[in-house]
C-alpha cells in the first residue's frame, strides 16, 4: 500500500513537472513537440524515474503544451508548434473578426474535453488490439515497412514522398554503418536531427548568398497583438460556458475517430476532421468556432491515442508520433530497448499494467488541465506580450543550437553531432522541396533500422 | 495612431525559421549557444565524474546540467539582442471586419443562415456584437442570389 502511495506521488510529481514546463515551452512560437519532448522525455527515462511517472511526464507534458500553443496562434497569428500550423486560419479569421479570445477559449476548452475523452477511448482500442500484438511483433519489419509507404503516399509530396523513402533509408543506413564502425549507436540523434531540421536547413541557406539575398528584409516583422478581454469572474472558467452542447458533442466525437485512426499524422487528422465537420456546418461564425475547438481537441487527442495504443498493444512504436515525440517511451537505450531481432521489447509496454496505463493517464491528463487550462485562460493575454516583446528569435535559436550540441554529444560525441547536422539538412531541404514531412522521416528512421535487416535477411 | 517601428539602418535583418533575425545578433547568439551548453555540460561532467558511481549516470546527469545550460544562453542572449519585431495593439479595424466576412464567403462559397443556429450560438453572436455583421452580409448574399449572381 506504501510502495503504490509512493508509485502515485512519484507519478503526480513528474506529470506535474512535465505539465509547468511545456505550459511555458508552448507559449513560444516554432518549439517542435519532437525537439522538446524527446529529450527531456529521455532525461526523465534515463535519471531514473519509475515508469509511471516517465508515463505522465510525457502525458502531461504533451497535454499541456498543445493547450497553451493556443496562445501564439490566436493571439498573435503565429503557430505555437507544429500542429499548431493546422489551426492558423480558422484562428486569423477570428482574429480579424476582433475575437481573438474567443479563438483562444474554444481552443483549449476543446483541448481539455478531447483529452479526458481520449485516454479511456485509446485504452479501449489497445485492448482491443493487443490480441493481434503477437502477430504484428512477429512481422514488425514488414508492418514498419506498409506503414511507412503509407504514411509517404499521404504526405504532401504524394509519390515523390514516396520515391524519397528509398535514398533518405539509405543515407540513414548508411551514417549507422559509419558510426558503428566506430562503435558508437545512436537513436535520439537521428530524432533531434529530423525535428530541427528546418532550422538548420534555414541556417544553411543563410550561409549561401544566392539564398541569403533571398531571405533579406527591410522591416521589422509586424505583429498585432490582440487586446486583453476577461468575460468571466473567478480563477476557473466553467468550461461547458465557453462552448456550447454541440460544439462539446462534435468534439467528442472527433477525440473518438481520430484516437481509432492512429497511424496517421496528428497534422493531417487535425485538418481532415476539421473539413468533415466544417462541410456540415453552414452559418460561417458557428462554422469557425466550432471547427477550431475540434481541431484543437484532435491535436491532443491523436497524441494521446498515438502514443498509448502502440504503448499498450504493441509496445512497438507504430504510429508518427510514437515513432517521433513518444519514441523515449519506447526506446531509451540501456533502460527502454526494442530488440529487432528477436521481436522482443523491455519498455513501458511491459512495465505497465492496463490499469496502470488507464489510471496514471487519466492522472496525467487531469494534473496538466488543472495547469494549463486556468493559467491560459488568465494570464494569456501577459503571456503572449511577454514571450513577443521580450524572447528574440535569436534567444529560441541559440537553446535549440545548445540543445544540438549538447544532445548530439552527448549521445555519440563528434559522430552524434554531424548525423544531426547530416540528417537535418537532408531532411530540411526534401521536406521543403517535396513535402517530405516530418513524419514520413521518422518512419524512414523505423524503416532503416527494423525493416532493411529483414530485407536484406530475405534477398540473402 | 501607432506608428511602425522602423529598424536601424545599419541592421542586417534576415528571415529564418519563420521569423525576423540580425545577422549579426544571430552569430554571437549561437556562439552563445554553444559555449553556455557545451560549457555547463563539459563541467558537470568533469565535476561529477569522481563524485557518481556509474560512469553512465554521471553522463545523464551532465546532460540534464547542459540542457540547464541551453535555457540559460536563451535567456542571455535573449537579454543581450532584444526581438526584431514591431509589435503593434489595437483592436480589430470594423473596416477589416467586412473584409473577413468577404473573404469567408469566397472561401465557403456561402456565410449560411443565422436562422439556422441555436439560441446559444445567436446569444453569442450578439454579445461579441458580431450579430449585426453576419445579418447585414447575409442579406447582401441572398439579395445578390435573387438577381442571378448579378450585381
Amino acid at each position: 500500500m506504501e510502495m503504490l502511495m509512493h508509485e502515485i506521488m512519484m507519478a503526480f510529481a513528474l506529470g506535474l513537472l512535465g505539465a509547468v514546463v511545456f505550459s511555458a515551452i508552448g507559449l513560444v512560437s516554432g518549439t517542435d513537440e519532437t525537439a522538446t519532448l524527446a529529450p527531456l522525455t529521455m532525461l526523465v527515462v534515463l535519471l531514473g524515474a519509475p515508469p509511471a511517472g516517465v508515463l505522465t511526464f510525457f502525458l502531461a507534458g504533451a497535454v499541456a503544451k498543445h493547450m497553451t500553443h493556443a496562445v501564439p496562434t490566436a493571439l498573435l497569428g503565429i503557430p505555437g508548434d507544429t500542429v499548431a500550423t493546422a489551426l492558423l486560419g480558422d484562428a486569423n479569421y477570428l482574429r480579424k473578426l476582433g475575437v481573438p479570445h474567443i479563438a483562444l477559449r474554444k481552443m483549449i476548452t476543446g483541448g481539455a474535453v478531447a483529452a479526458l475523452i481520449a485516454v479511456p477511448l485509446s485504452v479501449l482500442f489497445a485492448v482491443l488490439l493487443a490480441p493481434f500484438g503477437g502477430v504484428i511483433k512477429q512481422f514488425a519489419p514488414w508492418v514498419f515497412l506498409c506503414a511507412a509507404l503509407a504514411i509517404a503516399y499521404f504526405s504532401a509530396g504524394r509519390w515523390a514522398s514516396v520515391l524519397t523513402l528509398v535514398p533518405f533509408v539509405v543515407v540513414i543506413v548508411a551514417l549507422q554503418a559509419l558510426t558503428g564502425h566506430y562503435g558508437v549507436k545512436l537513436s535520439v540523434s537521428y530524432f533531434l536531427g529530423i525535428a530541427v531540421a528546418p532550422l538548420i536547413a534555414s541556417l544553411f541557406s543563410l550561409l549561401a548568398p544566392g539564398e541569403r539575398e533571398q531571405m533579406r528584409r527591410n522591416e521589422y516583422r509586424v505583429f498585432s497583438l490582440a487586446p486583453d478581454v476577461k468575460g468571466w469572474s473567478g480563477y476557473f472558467p466553467n468550461p461547458f460556458k465557453v462552448i456550447n452542447r454541440r460544439q462539446v458533442k462534435v468534439t467528442a466525437m472527433a477525440a473518438s475517430v481520430s484516437s481509432a485512426t492512429f497511424v496517421f499524422s496528428p497534422v493531417a487528422m487535425t485538418v481532415i476532421m476539421g473539413e468533415v465537420i466544417g462541410a456540415r456546418i453552414k452559418q460561417a461564425y458557428d462554422r469557425l468556432t466550432t471547427v477550431i475547438t475540434a481541431r484543437n481537441g484532435v491535436t491532443e487527442s491523436t497524441y494521446i491515442a498515438e502514443t498509448l495504443i502502440p504503448l499498450m498493444a504493441f509496445g512497438l512504436p507504430l504510429s508518427p508520433v510514437a515513432a517521433g515525440p513518444a519514441a523515449p517511451l519506447f526506446n531509451a537505450p540501456p533502460r527502454f530497448w526494442v530488440d529487432n531481432a528477436s521481436g522482443q521489447v523491455n519498455n513501458l509496454h511491459n512495465l505497465l499494467s492496463t490499469w496502470d496505463f488507464l489510471g496514471y493517464g487519466m492522472l496525467a491528463v487531469i494534473v496538466a488541465i488543472l495547469v494549463a487550462y486556468p493559467f491560459t485562460m488568465n494570464f494569456a493575454h501577459g503571456a503572449a506580450a511577454f514571450v513577443v516583446r521580450k524572447i528574440s528569435h535569436e534567444a529560441v535559436i541559440a537553446t535549440f543550437i545548445g540543445l544540438v550540441l549538447v544532445i548530439g554529444i552527448w549521445e555519440g560525441g563528434l559522430l552524434g553531432l554531424l548525423v544531426i547536422v547530416t540528417v537535418g539538412l537532408l531532411g530540411g531541404f526534401v521536406a521543403r522541396f517535396l513535402g517530405f514531412n516530418t513524419g514520413v522521416q521518422f518512419m524512414g528512421y523505423y524503416t532503416a533500422v527494423l525493416s532493411v535487416p529483414a530485407i536484406i535477411a530475405l534477398a540473402g | 495612431m501607432h506608428q511602425p517601428l522602423s529598424p536601424p539602418k545599419k541592421q542586417n535583418l534576415y528571415e529564418v525559421w519563420g521569423d525576423t533575425i540580425d545577422g549579426r545578433d544571430l552569430m554571437l547568439s549561437i556562439g552563445i549557444g554553444a559555449v553556455v551548453s557545451l560549457g555547463a555540460y563539459f563541467g558537470a561532467h568533469y565535476l561529477l565524474q569522481p563524485i557518481v558511481e556509474s560512469a553512465q549516470m554521471a553522463k545523464t546527469y551532465a546532460m540534464l546540467v547542459g540542457v540547464l545550460g541551453c535555457l540559460g544562453a536563451g535567456v542571455i542572449s535573449a537579454k543581450l539582442f532584444p526581438p526584431k519585431r514591431d509589435v503593434q495593439e489595437h483592436a480589430a479595424d470594423p473596416a477589416f471586419r467586412e473584409q473577413v466576412v468577404a473573404d469567408l464567403l469566397k472561401e465557403y462559397g456561402s456565410l449560411g443562415r443565422l436562422e439556422d443556429l441555436s439560441d446559444e450560438v445567436i446569444a453569442e453572436l450578439r454579445e461579441l456584437e458580431l450579430y449585426d455583421l453576419f445579418r447585414e452580409a447575409q442579406a447582401r448574399e441572398e439579395q445578390a442570389h435573387l438577381n442571378g449572381g448579378r450585381p
